[in-house]
């Protein structure tokens, strides 16, 4: 009798997420399977049509002695790398201010949901505007407080261009981690707080005693999920510079969308596609190794 | 000194506490409130150095000239409202049940197969947009807002199964015992116990879902021509051609973000529990 129940509460499983399953297989498995045989051909789209010739690991060579997907590399390096250690600080410290008495007001939450809900698209063009080099607000604030005597364009050369790039995405990205930290922060038993205060403990080594041990799962999963996000920035670099200049803020997401859509190579795109899909698996399985739950010893 | 105020900290600490809010206030809501600004000043009164806010520059003109000019506009946000709310539908109406399945029934590789999907969430839109884009092209569904709908199912559908997984889990188990001596079927427990109470996870995957779809921008570029430009798009080409008009600029981007931060503050709380927690729980 119990088998029967089991047996039928499986089956319903089963035709639960099936569905599911078939649709995720369409439009993620095949989609990633087809990719990696297109960067073993040479794809052209010509008049419409799409020919398609095997070239083994043609692409994959080409790669390597391509100087613009080295240079795509080093940005994406140099971008992914800051990206992630200023949004982990800085959303460290929003959330340890606002897990504070004096920041609990649920104010600040709008203030952190806010930029999230702003499409990117949006948000580059706001800041295209702020950045503009003859009206823009922030030449404007600069030069009344002395800090620049000349207005500049700030988009205007390689590495101002790429370092504005990082400051308006780590300003879109820090409100969403800061929420994750904050939500770790609120996990901290307060008996554990307790217990350094009745220990002699001062803030400071209570925070790095207590806080920081218990968040430090917290902060992984931050890490690598902030280095996938990193990893796909794209719209900010379509409006605000195209890659430009001087291929100065190529990332490599939008080397591969260049090579692909611009320049109809859709083989070779995909070479440079399989690469960024690479670096997000192999971070992706560190995240899932991260979450996967362990028997927890010692533990009550 | 006593725990708590051990914990509030001295007055240097308070001090510390206070210019750090002031900071982050300013750092986030600057941005917001100078778009919102430059919405409503007239062109002269904005590229006046300082820019010029006595009450006479105030205008609405740049949203009605914008709403007048562009049909494109109008035409994005409709087609951005049926493709945000088809994918969201069709992510709810498979993830659902999906997610429950894997949360309460005794599916083979339950957790497995959660984290595999959890895993295609982190996919790079890049990994998967080449090959789709070939076969959408030779289905000729190039530019159709049910196609671009469907393929907003690669991330919406992750995201929906593993915020209602999260929740379905919690579910005290007694509650499908007492529905299954009342002689209820699995169909009947999960269409009438359990999606009543789940409400709350689940207005807060829709809203997700929704904002995520409305924003997204690399699939639009890559899978519309013009009948089925969503919003982001429309918005992208607007910075291009109208460079100059930051007003109208500005007025088109509030337009597009109005919606979705109305929704984010109204379901903040539900968000960022479903979410936050979401991703932080195995």
């Amino acid at each position: 009798m119990t088998t029967t129940v089991e047996q039928r509460r499986r089956r319903t499983g089963v035709f639960f997420v099936a569905p599911a399953l078939l649709v995720l297989a369409a439009i993620l498995f095949y989609p990633i399977v087809d990719s990696i045989l297109l960067a073993l051909q040479r794809v052209q789209l010509a008049g419409g049509a799409v020919t398609q010739e095997w070239i083994g690991l043609g692409n994959f060579i080409r790669l390597f002695s391509d100087p613009v997907f080295w240079r795509a590399a080093l940005n994406t390096a140099y971008f992914s790398g800051m990206e992630v250690v200023l949004v982990t600080l800085i959303s460290l410290g929003v959330a340890l201010l606002l897990n504070h008495p004096l920041g609990r007001s649920g104010f600040f939450r709008i203030l952190l949901i806010v930029p999230w809900a702003i499409a990117p698209v949006a948000n580059a063009v706001l800041w295209k505007w702020i950045l503009n080099a003859n009206y823009g607000i922030l030449n404007g604030l600069l030069k009344s407080i002395g800090v620049i005597d000349y207005y500049q364009v700030w988009l205007g050369t390689p590495f101002s261009a790429l370092n504005f790039l990082l400051i308006v995405d780590v300003w879109k990205s820090v409100p969403f981690v800061a929420l994750l930290m904050l939500a770790g922060l609120q996990r901290v038993p307060q008996s554990l707080y307790r217990a350094a205060y009745m220990d002699g403990a001062g803030p400071w080594q209570s925070f790095l005693n207590v806080t920081l041990p218990t968040m430090r799962g917290v902060i992984a999963v931050a890490i690598v999920l902030q280095t996938i996000w990193s990893l796909r920035v794209f719209d900010l670099v379509f409006v605000l510079t195209r890659g430009g200049p001087a291929d100065a803020t190529a990332l490599l997401n939008f080397l591969a969308y260049r090579v692909t859509f611009n320049f109809l190579d859709l083989g070779y795109g995909s070479a440079i596609a399989n690469v960024i899909f690479a670096l997000t698996f192999v971070l992706a399985a560190l995240y899932v190794w991260l979450l996967w739950p362990r028997d927890v010893r010692g533990a009550r | 000194m006593t725990f708590a105020r051990l914990q509030q900290g001295g007055p240097p600490r308070q001090a510390i506490v206070i210019l750090g809010l002031v900071l982050f206030t300013c750092w986030s809501a600057g941005p917001v409130i100078w778009l919102i600004l430059s919405s409503v000043l007239e062109q002269k009164a904005l590229i006046a150095q300082p820019p010029d806010l006595s009450p006479q520059n105030f205008t609405l003109d740049n949203f009605s000239t914008v709403i007048g000019a562009a049909a494109s506009l109008g035409r994005g946000i409709i087609n951005s409202l049926i493709v945000a709310v088809f994918s969201t539908a069709l992510a709810l109406a498979l993830g659902a049940p999906a997610a429950y399945a894997l949360a309460r029934l005794p599916v083979p590789r339950a957790d497995n197969i959660s984290f595999l999907i959890l895993a295609t969430q982190m996919l790079p839109g890049i990994a998967i947009a080449i090959p789709l884009f070939i076969l959408i092209s030779r289905l000729g569904l190039i530019d159709n807002v049910l196609s671009l709908g469907i393929v907003y199912l690669s991330f919406n559908l992750p995201i929906v199964i593993w915020i209602l997984r999260g929740f379905f889990l919690g579910i005290p188990a007694g509650i499908e015992k007492a529905a299954a001596i009342d002689g209820a079927g699995i169909f009947a427990t999960f269409w009438h116990i359990i999606l009543p109470i789940s409400l709350p996870p689940l207005s807060a995957a829709a809203v997700f879902a929704f904002v995520e779809a409305w924003n997204e921008f690399f699939f639009a570029l890559i899978l519309t021509r013009q009948q089925a430009q969503t919003t982001p798009l429309v918005i992208a080409n607007f910075a291009g051609q109208y460079q100059t008009v930051f007003g109208q600029m500005m007025a088109a981007a509030v337009i597009s973000v109005a919606p979705v931060i109305l929704l984010a503050i109204l379901f903040r709380n539900q968000i960022i529990r479903g979410f936050a927690d979401g991703m932080m729980k195995g």
